[in-house]
This record gives structure tokens, C-alpha cells and sequence, in this order.
């Protein structure tokens, strides 16, 4: 007998639109090739437009800065002045920001008489003609510099790229790994400094500038425009279940090592390596992917499975249910990735319970006959079956047997 | 005069029959169920702790060491019988009746989980040997491993104290899968003929094996998954009379039906029963090859005469001529739409070597194959060649314009499966049994124990210390069971939590 199926709850507040299930195309103008590159062993996306992309059309990712969509600010408050947005920071917020930019440069080697100068020149308050030309109002780029703003402008590249770093230390996966790292650093700063083309309607950021507010209303201050000390990007981190299912089923997105592109076979062994599942797991999310749901694996720690399964997106419904995933051979049997007691499976079964959602066993099935060579394809992935199972708790008292429901 | 026999020996002689007083003093007793306080965090030594603790536990022990009392004409009289152990009646049976016991030689019987729950009930009073058994003794005698367990009969009370109807689950009273197909009306057996057939054949595997195999113990070791799949249908076979004579026939039949399982390989050991084998007693039939009549390559019309040693003696084949009987074969190439042979063609593509490539094929030469590589690069223009132009290719071409739900059948490439599927070939162990089968508690004023319908749920008891079952155990169970849930009734000491394992495919969600 099937269990039954329960609808996904909505949400209560949904503020975000629905753009598209998949990140491929839909009419034949638009193009879809995606970049990401495989940095410390993590699948990173640094342009903000694939970004963007590859977020809102699936929610594949994470944005390292923020909990889930990559929405990481310097301030979550923005103002109209003068016909451009520009984001608000409190004086003393923006003394930290001053600060912050500080360390990243005198780890850079500057000393600190050189440091605090330029840190006065760079926050210093500026007149919004500045402003608006800086931000390429007359259509220059913004990575260009003009010569009366040099000194501005000559600040922020420079803090740019030891904010690069600095980004590179708030990357919590940061790993000291001596050979990695002078690969990867010199990539980062290139990817930096060749930024995206600039988007037309730029009108709404000022991105390097922060309208810097008094503490408190009466202190005396006044509101004035200044130069940001830093600007902070922020990268998509795909997990690799994710990254492979993005550039083999849907063939949208590359993946670069050492600026070389991987093809599938490459990735597919590369990714087996670094995690010994790696098929399993991925065989189940590609499974649960091609049946239009989202699975997503990061919270499910909080529940103590692999993977939650969302309906359209995490933004618009609740998970629905909470997977856990097992591999057994061809007889059925074999040993569990993660093997259950029952003490066990009745705690997970009534955490799963308590936050309203399912408990699904997910098995995949390795047929006898598939061999180790086999394995080394992504085209074993044709011969797994998947076995879904709902665990459930049956409550033997008459008020249940009443509701009839099983 | 009730009152004499009381004070009769000085040596304590215990009457069961109760003075005026002593009755009354029963019937008035506080009714009250001690209830359970609130619970503290932890214990800390304080002394109110400790008192209300000792309250709470002299409250549980005089409750339960307390003594039923029951009127004389409601006990219903019955004698154990350890050699078939059931317990038999000797006075007529109450209301209980219309659910539980059978009749056996114009006898009314109960089952020993039954007796006992009765016992704990106050219904019934078991005799052996002309004396009154307690509730220890019936625990004690009742509940074996020919019988039913402890933890199997925890069970069985805690449904039954709920208002379940409970009765024992006899596979082989179960249609098998070709007789749900058939949709046969099955017989009605009541519990009694079961039990006599559950006795006759014990459900340990060595009293059918050496029923059924006696003659062939020198191959058992090599042939013990098709014998398990042998015991089950030879089981079924004596055990179901009224059923049609699909199931019915002898033993060699059953064999029979075997050949035709996918994946079980016929035994040396069935063949020998038939004259059939000459020289070799192993037959391998994946080397047995036979010729496709029907394919459209070109075949020499003329058949080479097949190896003696798969005939049988005094047999001689000559080679064959099938050029005549070619051409009635219908030789037409199938219709498909080009929908279908895309279909092909992608089936082909994910199973890809490039021998298997038909144009690769029909190079003759290195110039022609890199001719056809430059074609092939050219039609990939712009796509990048690190993807495709390898051996593996993504599964779509981000370049074309595909509706979600073309896509999404389009990347579909591990298959969904049910727990029935590949569960005929598992064989059954002795770890993971149905135990019961379960009736609904308000169908109990139309149950039938002659008709008693299909079961609610069914019931699988395991140990909180066991292991949990594997998907091995429940494609098993859920094969034995049809379409009825099971349910994993798991017992920690006298805690019962049930557990079930459900099929499921999660359905498929297109936003378009």
C-alpha cells in the first residue's frame, strides 16, 4: 500500500517571485553559459550575474555571506539623495568599515603611517557631482579611472583587492593549503578586477558610497556622502551534488580548475574523490531534480538528514519532507551509509515529526552486475533504481483509528 | 455458611470462595488509577521527592498486587492441552467468542495468547491436571517459542486491550500473487483448520525441506536460494485445497512454474528428475544459444544442426533449411513516430561507446572516421567542447528552447522504483515474520471469524534492541502481505511504539 501524499504547506509571507524552474532557456536568443570555478575544493560562482541567475531559477547555492540567498550588504538601509541610492551606515559602523579596511591593508605591507594617511584621504566626504561621475553617470565604466577623481578612485582598487583578501579570510572555508593558495588568490584578484559588464539601470546603487548618518539625531553631526572603504562581493557556493547536476543535466554550467574547464568525466572522478558517497547522493538528488522538486542540502543538518525536499523553493513553501539516504546492492541488503537503531530512527522520526515534516528513506539501488570500472562514469547513473520510503509513526489508540487514516 | 470455610485449618488454607464480607469489601474498593504528577527535572535527594515517589510506587504495587474477584458463573471453565497447545472448553464460551477461538472436534477451542489475555480479562479459568493454573503458570506454559513470545503476546494484548481483533497470520492462507491476478475467490478456512495445518508442517525449514527433497540431500548445498523459493510453493500447494487447481498440482508443477522467474536459474538438480539430460548435469543456458529467426540481419538460410549433447539420445538433427518458413515471418520495420526514435536514439546515446556508433561503424578507415569527427564538430559549433566533445555529453543542450516538463523527462535517467519489485525472488528468513493480522475495533459487531475480510494492518514484532529492517526485510514483508500496510510493532520491555515503512513515489511537480 502507498503512503499517502500530503500537499506541501505554503508559507504564510512569500515576498519573492517565481522566475523559473531551471536555469536554461526559454527562447532561443538568450544564451546560458555559466562559469564556476573549483577553489579549496568548493564549487564557487563569482560572477554576480550568473549569480543571480543560477539562484533565482532553481536555488541552487548558497551566498557565503548570508543564510541563503546571497543578498549580503554593507547596509540594509538605502536612501534617495539626489537621484541616486545610496546605502546607510551609522557613523560608527562606518568607523568599523574604516578600521576593517585598515587591517586589510597593512596586511598587505603598507605601514601604518601610510595606512592611516590613506585612510584620510579615503574618507574624506565628497560632493555628489563626484559621486555621479564616478559611477559612470556619463556612460565611462566604472572600472576606468578619471584622472580628478584619482584620488578616489586610485583608493578603491587598491582596497579592492585587499578587500579581496579580506574577503578571502571571511570566506569560512578557508583553507591554509599551500598549494592551493597561490593558485586560487591570483584568480580571485583577476576575477575581481574584470568585472561584469555594468549594468545600465546602475542608477539604483551607489555602490562605493556610503551615506554616512550621526548615531544619534542630536549629537550633532551631519549627513554627508562618503567614499566606501571597501566593497564587499559576494560568491555562490554550490555544493557538488548541485555543481555536477548543473553541468551534466542541464549542460549550462562549466566548471574551471586552475582556469582550465573540467569535462564531465574529470568532474565527475574529482567530485567522487572528494567525498566518498558521492555518487549516492548525487543519484538522489538528480532523482528528486528530475521530478521538479528542490532538495536542499545544507539545512538538513538541522534535522539530522541529507537532503530537504522543497516544492518550487525554499522562499515560497515549507520542506516538505526530510530525506535520508541509503545505498543497498542488488539483493537489497548491504552495509548502510548511516546504519539506524531503533532508538535512533524513533528520535529522528519524532524530531521530523515535531517540525511537520515527513521522514522519506531514500534507497539506491546498485544492480550486481555494475562493476567498479562502471563507477567511474557518470553513465552509471542509467542502470541505479531509487526506492522511496515513508516512515511513519502508527498510534494504535482508538482516536486514531477513528480518523481512519493510516 | 460461607463464613465457616473460613475459619477452617489453622495451617492457612486459602479458599477462593469469598466470605460476605470479604465480598463486599471487594466490590467497594477505590477504583481510583493512580495518576502520574507532573515530572520533576532531575532528582535532587530532597525528602518530598522521596516521598512522593514512595507514594506513587506503594500506589502501582498495591494496584497490581491486588486480587481480582470474580463471580463463579462468569469464569468460563477450560483444560490446557500441551500436546497440540491449545486450550480446550468445557463450558460454553462467552461474548468473546465471537471473536477469538475455533471449533475442533465439536470442541471449542482457544489459542494460548488468547487463553492467557482471557485469563488477564477474568473471563476464564485454565485447568491442567484438574488444578487452577495463575497467571504466572499461564505465562509461563503458554508463551513459547512453538507458540507465540512474550514480546509477540505484549503485543497482542495491548491491540486487543484497545478493542482490535487479533488473529495469527498463516502465509500460506494468503493468495499468492498469480491467484490475486486470477482474482480468485478464496476459500474460507476457520482458524482451526489452520492451526491443524500450521501444526503439520512446522514452520522451521528442515521438516519441508526433508518432506520434498529427500532424494536429493547430495545437492542441497548448491541448490539452497531455489529450494527456499521450493518450499514456498510447495507449501502452498498442499495447504490450500480449496483454491483451483492452479495451485493444486503437484510439486512437480511448482517446480515448473519456477523456470519461467526471471532471475532464478534452473538447478541441476529439478532436470535430473526428468529423462531428459544425457551426458552433462549442468546446464548452462546462457551458453545455449538460439538462432533469431526474426532479425533483420542477413542469416545463411541454412541452421547448423544443433550440438547433440542438448538432445536427447537417439536423436539425430540434420541441419535446416528455413528459407521457406522466413519468409512468413513477418519482416517489417517498426512503425515509430520520430518522437519514438529519439527516444531510441537517447537510449543509445547514455549507453554510448563509441563502437557502438553507427556511423563509427561504418568508417572504413581513419580519413572517413576524421571526416566524420569534423562534421560532428561542426554541428557542435559554439557549444563547449570541454562537455561535448568527449565521451560523455550532458543530458540536454542549454542552446534549446524545451518546456519544463519535456526537460525534466528529458534528464529523467534513474529510474523510480516499488517495493514489489524483484520481492518474489527474496526468500524468507526466520528474523522477519508477519505475526498477526489486525481487524478494525468497530467492525467487531459484524466480524465473521469464517469471514473475517481483509485485515486492517499486519503486524511484525521486533525488539527495541533488534535491528531495524532493511530494505531487504521489507520488500519481503510487503510481498508477503499484498496490499495490506505492515506494521513494525517494536517492544521495549512492555513499550510498544509501531513503525511503518510505506511505499512511496514522489510525484512529479511541473511548473511550467
Amino acid at each position: 500500500m502507498q503512503a499517502e501524499f500530503r500537499p506541501p504547506r505554503r508559507r504564510p509571507r512569500v515576498q519573492e517571485e517565481y522566475e523559473a524552474p531551471l536555469p536554461v532557456v526559454r527562447c532561443p536568443e538568450e544564451k546560458c553559459e555559466l562559469r564556476a570555478d573549483l577553489i579549496n575544493q568548493h564549487v564557487l560562482i563569482c560572477n554576480p550575474e550568473h549569480i543571480q541567475k543560477i539562484h533565482n531559477q532553481g536555488y541552487f547555492g548558497k551566498g557565503v555571506l548570508s543564510r541563503a540567498r546571497p543578498d549580503h550588504n554593507l547596509s540594509y538601509q538605502w536612501e534617495q539623495y539626489e537621484g541616486v541610492f545610496l546605502p546607510v551606515v551609522s557613523q560608527s559602523r562606518y568607523e568599523e568599515l574604516l578600521v576593517w579596511a585598515g587591517a586589510a591593508l597593512s596586511t598587505q605591507g603598507s605601514n601604518e603611517q601610510t595606512v592611516s594617511q590613506m585612510l584620510h584621504q579615503l574618507s574624506q566626504p565628497v560632493e555628489m557631482e563626484d559621486v555621479l561621475r564616478e559611477m559612470g553617470w556619463e556612460g565611462d565604466t566604472q572600472t576606468e579611472k578619471t584622472a580628478p577623481e584619482r584620488r578616489v578612485s586610485e583608493m578603491k582598487p587598491e582596497a579592492r583587492r585587499g578587500c579581496s583578501l579580506e574577503t578571502q579570510k571571511v570566506n569560512p572555508n578557508y583553507d591554509p593549503d599551500p598549494d592551493q593558495d597561490s593558485d586560487s588568490r591570483p584568480d580571485l584578484e583577476r576575477e575581481f578586477n574584470s568585472d561584469a559588464d555594468p549594468d545600465p539601470d546602475s542608477l539604483v546603487l551607489g555602490p562605493g558610497f556610503f551615506m554616512v548618518v550621526p548615531d544619534n539625531e542630536d549629537s550633532g553631526g551631519v549627513r554627508e556622502v562618503r567614499p566606501a572603504p571597501y566593497s564587499l562581493s559576494e560568491y555562490l557556493q554550490l555544493s557538488l551534488e548541485e555543481a555536477f547536476f548543473l553541468v551534466y543535466s542541464l549542460g549550462c554550467l562549466s566548471v574551471f580548475l586552475h582556469q582550465e574547464p573540467l569535462s564531465l568525466v574529470e568532474l565527475w572522478g574529482k567530485f567522487c574523490s572528494l567525498r566518498p558517497d558521492f555518487i549516492s547522493s548525487y543519484a538522489a538528488y538528480h532523482h528528486f531534480r528530475s521530478r521538479g522538486w528542490v532538495p536542499k542540502g545544507g539545512g538538513a543538518v538541522k534535522y539530522g538528514s541529507d537532503l530537504m525536499l522543497y516544492r518550487k523553493g525554499p522562499p515560497f513553501y515549507h520542506a516538505s519532507y526530510s530525506v535520508i539516504i541509503e545505498r543497498v546492492n542488488g539483493a537489497f541488503a548491504g552495509s548502510a551509509l548511516r546504519p539506524f537503531s531503533w532508538r535512533s530512527l524513533a528520535a529522528l522520526s519524532r524530531i521530523t515529526t515535531n517540525v511537520s515534516k515527513e521522514l522519506m528513506l531514500c534507497y539506491i539501488i546498485y544492480p550486481a552486475d555494475l562493476s567498479e570500472p562502471d563507477l567511474d562514469s557518470p553513465e552509471c547513473l542509467s542502470r541505479l533504481k531509487v526506492q522511496e520510503v515513508i516512515v511513519s509513526r502508527w498510534i494504535s489508540s482508538r482516536e486514531r483509528a477513528e480518523l481512519d487514516e493510516f | 455458611m460461607a463464613d465457616q470455610n473460613k475459619t477452617d485449618t489453622a495451617g492457612k488454607l486459602y479458599n477462593e470462595i469469598l466470605s460476605p464480607s470479604e465480598l463486599f469489601a471487594a466490590r467497594s474498593r477505590s477504583h481510583k488509577i493512580p495518576v502520574r504528577g507532573q515530572k520533576d527535572f532531575f532528582p535532587n535527594d530532597s525528602d518530598e521527592q522521596r516521598q512522593r515517589l514512595e507514594q506513587s510506587l506503594n500506589e502501582h504495587w498495591s494496584l497490581v498486587s491486588e486480587e481480582r474477584v470474580e463471580r463463579l458463573g462468569n469464569l468460563v471453565k477450560g483444560i490446557w492441552i500441551p500436546s497440540d497447545q491449545i486450550v480446550e472448553l468445557q463450558s460454553p464460551a462467552g461474548k468473546f467468542w465471537q471473536t477469538m477461538g475455533f471449533s475442533a472436534n465439536a470442541k471449542q477451542c482457544l489459542l494460548p495468547e488468547e487463553a492467557l489475555y482471557l485469563m488477564e480479562c477474568g473471563n476464564l479459568q485454565v485447568f491442567y491436571r484438574d488444578l487452577p493454573l495463575s497467571i504466572q503458570d499461564g505465562y509461563e506454559r503458554f508463551l513459547s517459542s512453538k507458540t507465540i513470545s512474550l514480546q509477540q503476546y505484549q503485543v497482542f494484548g495491548h491491540l486487543k486491550r484497545l478493542g482490535y481483533v487479533v488473529n495469527r497470520f498463516n502465509p500460506s492462507s494468503e493468495p499468492s500473487p498469480y491467484m490475486r491476478q486470477l482474482n480468485l475467490p478464496q476459500s474460507r478456512d476457520s482458524a482451526g483448520r489452520q492451526l491443524k495445518r500450521k501444526r503439520s508442517t512446522s514452520p522451521t525449514l528442515s521438516s519441508s525441506h526433508t518432506k520434498a527433497r529427500e532424494s536429493h540431500t547430495e545437492r542441497m548445498e548448491e541448490d539452497e536460494c531455489s529450494h527456499e523459493g521450493e518450499k514456498k510453493s510447495t507449501q502452498a500447494s498442499p495447504e490450500t485445497p480449496g483454491v483451483s487447481t492452479a495451485t493444486t498440482r503437484s510439486a512437480d508443477e511448482g517446480k515448473g512454474r519456477n523456470w519461467w522467474m526471471t532471475d532464478v536459474l534452473p538447478e541441476p538438480g529439478h532436470r535430473s528428475d526428468h529423462s531428459l539430460s544425457s551426458g552433462s548435469s549442468r546446464w548452462d543456458f546462457r551458453s545455449i544459444v538460439f538462432p533469431d529467426l526474426g532479425s533483420r540481419e542477413q542469416l545463411s538460410s541454412c541452421l547448423a544442426s544443433p550440438d547433440p549433447s542438448l538432445l536427447p539420445e537417439a536423436l539425430a538433427v540434420g541441419a535446416c533449411d528455413f528459407a521457406l518458413w522466413r519468409q512468413r515471418i513477418n519482416l517489417r520495420k517498426v512503425n515509430m513516430s520520430s518522437k519514438d526514435w529519439k527516444r531510441e536514439e537517447d537510449k543509445l546515446r547514455r549507453g554510448w561507446d563509441v563502437n557502438k556508433d553507427e556511423e563509427v561503424r561504418r568508417c572504413r578507415n581513419w580519413t572517413e572516421y576524421m571526416e566524420l569527427m569534423s562534421r560532428r564538430e561542426a554541428k557542435r559549433k559554439g557549444r563547449p567542447a570541454h562537455l561535448w566533445n568527449r565521451e560523455v555529453t550532458p543530458l540536454h543542450d542549454p542552446r534549446e528552447p524545451i518546456s519544463t516538463g519535456e526537460l525534466l523527462e528529458k534528464i529523467s535517467v534513474i529510474k523510480p522504483t516499488n517495493l514489489l519489485e524483484g520481492a518474489s525472488r527474496l526468500k524468507g528468513g526466520d528474523e522477519w515474520r508477519i505475526c498477526f493480522n489486525v481487524y478494525q475495533a468497530d467492525t467487531v459487531a459484524d466480524f465473521k471469524k469464517s469471514n473475517p475480510g481483509k485485515p486492517y494492518a499486519r503486524m511484525c514484532v521486533c525488539s527495541f534492541d533488534g535491528p531495524v529492517p532493511d530494505l531487504r526485510a521489507i520488500k519481503l514483508l510487503t510481498f508477503q502481505s499484498g496490499d495490506i500496510p505492515v506494521v513494525f510493532a517494536v517492544v521495549d520491555y512492555g513499550d510498544i511504539s509501531f513503525y511503518t515503512f510505506k511505499d512511496f513515489q514522489l510525484p512529479l511537480d511541473v511548473f511550467p
